[in-house]
């Protein structure tokens, strides 16, 4: 032992910690004591530093005067829309990946793998020419098909390594019985690894919940907007209460937060995974 | 390893064996391409169909008043590139903003790892909150941080001024922005780090750390001869893909900066969106994207490189 005594090294702990609190919690924080802020306090005499919860009814006022709950509903369509394809061509992907051998596998791991390179940006103008063919530019339909080329691999990895956990034998009487392999996919093995199919449905979803560039560009309805475009067009323009802006973005957020906390663990075996494997 | 690949040959299925197959076993050997017609044909179609009409881009002169008529000129846009000061600006932002963002991000993510990795009251708590800046989306950080960044009303000036100091231009300076930038990358990509990180280092064998300790070494080196070659190989696989992310990130920089002040936040990714669509030149944001891309391969390379060796090395 290099000399400390313990009551020094577990201080030191502590102000390690407190200070790793401080930095990943406070931008939390502080979104929330803007949002309880009033916007006089804000650009004139100083914020406060604390939230005053008796600001909460005012902000809610300004809160309402925005179309957050169209952003949120166009959103959701986004998200839901996402995640069920995701499921659906992941599923497929998966079973294929863990269960057959075939010609061509190694090159579809690899093409799944790439789309984890490939910046979002570098597919925007092509897909922006081929959607206005497609008829999908100024729709959710078309942002939810964007999304999911980023969306499948990494749910079809996850659900790869969890059917490679499975033992075969489980499949195996089915199969003898002369049921359809796609049965024994989804009657059989999918239930199986339910937890592993909640994790990629939580990916996906966010995926399509919190994306920016492709919405940004591809709609041009503000009717159509979800709640990240909407955000940010708050961002420069001031006419807007900062308070509700930061009411919007914490109510934007709060799902997102919730629920990644909730799969953290798998998020993190899916993506190293798919990664290793790829 | 092996158990993987007996899973994957199992006696009773027919599709493993059709290579031999014959006659009625013909259908069964089409059946692993049933699963994967319909997901490889959409990465096919909405994925790699735009990329390699992305590169293609790159060999045209096209204009984004017109993205379909576009003129043929081979590394014409290439030459142009490599001849502009700016694109040697642009690439070194890049590289500088990845580097840094791998470096500060797996630090402070690894030091989080091990301040976690000893129990203590609240811990689940304060693992929570620390993941706040990896679950919060891009759009929500980035109005919350030009908050706290802002020049004249944001938190950080109110300290500065606090202390007697000058206020901070923080996104609006050149010398000030890309780190400001970093800090805010740093938020967000440290708590992936300290939850892979995190999970390594609870894998690490108990028993080789308690025999070091009886043998008589003291924290550090358990550390160093027990506990880092264990997780080596993740924090390899960790640098690497924060790496390849910081090469692809566009929206919080854009959001924060959109590249600026003087272009001193301008990464490849940022560079592409803005030839694109304020220069209209659609063949020269493609050729900043292909940059872009290939950087991104590299590292991609590199990690698949060290994955091999590694297996390699493990098998013997």
């Amino acid at each position: 032992m290099t000399g400390f005594p313990k009551s020094v090294t577990r201080l030191l702990h502590a102000v390690l910690v407190l200070a790793l609190v401080i930095f990943g919690g406070f931008p939390i924080y502080w979104m929330a004591t803007t949002a309880l802020s009033l916007n006089s306090e804000l650009y004139n005499t100083g914020q406060v530093p604390w939230p005053q919860l008796g600001n909460l009814p005012a902000m809610l006022a300004d809160l309402v005067q925005l179309p957050l709950m169209r952003w949120l509903v166009n959103t959701g369509i986004i998200a839901v829309g996402t995640t069920l394809l995701s499921l659906v061509l992941g599923a497929l992907a998966g079973y294929a990946l863990s269960r057959f051998r075939f010609h061509g596998k190694g090159p579809l791991g690899f093409l799944m793998f790439m789309t984890q390179v490939v910046p979002e940006a570098l597919i925007l103008v092509p897909l922006y020419a081929m959607f206005i063919t497609l008829g999908l530019l100024n729709s959710l339909l078309g942002l939810v098909i964007a999304n999911v080329g980023f969306s499948l691999p990494v749910a079809a990895f996850i659900i790869k390594g969890a059917i490679d956990a499975v033992p075969y034998e489980i499949e195996e009487s089915a199969a003898v019985d002369g049921c359809p392999r796609i049965s024994v996919l989804t009657m059989i093995v999918l239930p199986i690894i339910a937890p592993s199919l909640a994790a990629a449905a939580v990916i996906s979803f966010f995926a399509g919940w919190n994306e920016y560039l492709f919405a940004a560009t591809f709609l041009r309805d503000r009717e159509l907007w979800p709640a990240s475009v909407g955000l940010a067009s708050f961002i420069g323009q001031y006419e807007t209460p900062l308070s509700a802006v930061m009411g919007a973005a914490l109510i934007f957020s709060l799902p997102a937060v919730v629920f990644f906390l909730l799969i953290q663990r798998k998020i993190v075996a899916g993506i190293t995974a798919g990664a290793v494997k790829g | 390893m092996s158990d993987q690949a007996l899973l994957e040959r199992p006696a009773a299925v027919p599709a493993p064996t059709s290579r031999k197959g014959r006659g009625s076993q013909g259908l069964s050997r089409l059946l692993p391409y049933a699963f994967v017609i319909l997901p490889a044909a959409y990465l096919l179609v909405f994925m790699f169909y735009p990329l390699g009409r992305q590169v293609y881009l790159s060999l045209t002169r096209t204009r984004l008043a017109n993205p379909n008529r576009s003129q043929f000129i081979g590394f014409g846009n290439y030459e142009r590139l490599f001849g502009n000061p700016e694109f040697y600006s642009v690439l070194k932002i890049t590289l500088v903003y990845s580097t840094m963002a791998v470096v500060l991000g797996v630090a402070v993510g690894m030091i989080a790892a091990l301040a976690l990795n000893r129990p203590f009251p609240g811990r689940t708590l304060v693992r929570g909150i620390l993941l706040f800046g990896w679950a919060v989306p891009n759009v929500a950080a980035a109005l919350v941080w030009l908050w706290i960044f802002n020049e004249r009303s944001g938190v950080l000036n109110t300290i500065v001024t606090g202390l007697g100091l000058e206020r901070i231009s923080w996104l609006t300076s050149t010398d000030m922005a890309l780190p400001s930038i970093l800090l805010v990358t740093v938020w967000q990509v440290a708590p992936f780090v300290m939850l892979v990180m995190l999970a390594a280092l609870q894998s690490v064998p108990e028993e080789v750390k308690e025999a070091a300790v009886i043998d008589g070494a003291d924290k550090l080196s358990v550390f160093r001869a027990v506990t880092l070659p264990h997780i080596l190989p993740t924090l390899q696989l960790v640098s690497l893909l924060v790496m390849v992310w910081s090469i692809r990130r566009f929206d919080i920089i854009y959001l924060l900066t959109g590249g600026g002040p003087v272009g001193s936040t301008s990464t490849l990714i940022v560079k592409l969106r803005q030839v694109a669509f304020e220069n209209h030149d659609l063949g020269m944001s493609s050729a900043y994207g292909v940059v872009g891309l290939m950087l991104a391969l590299m590292v991609a390379a590199i990690h698949a490189l060290f994955n091999i060796r590694r297996q390699r090395s493990n098998s013997r």
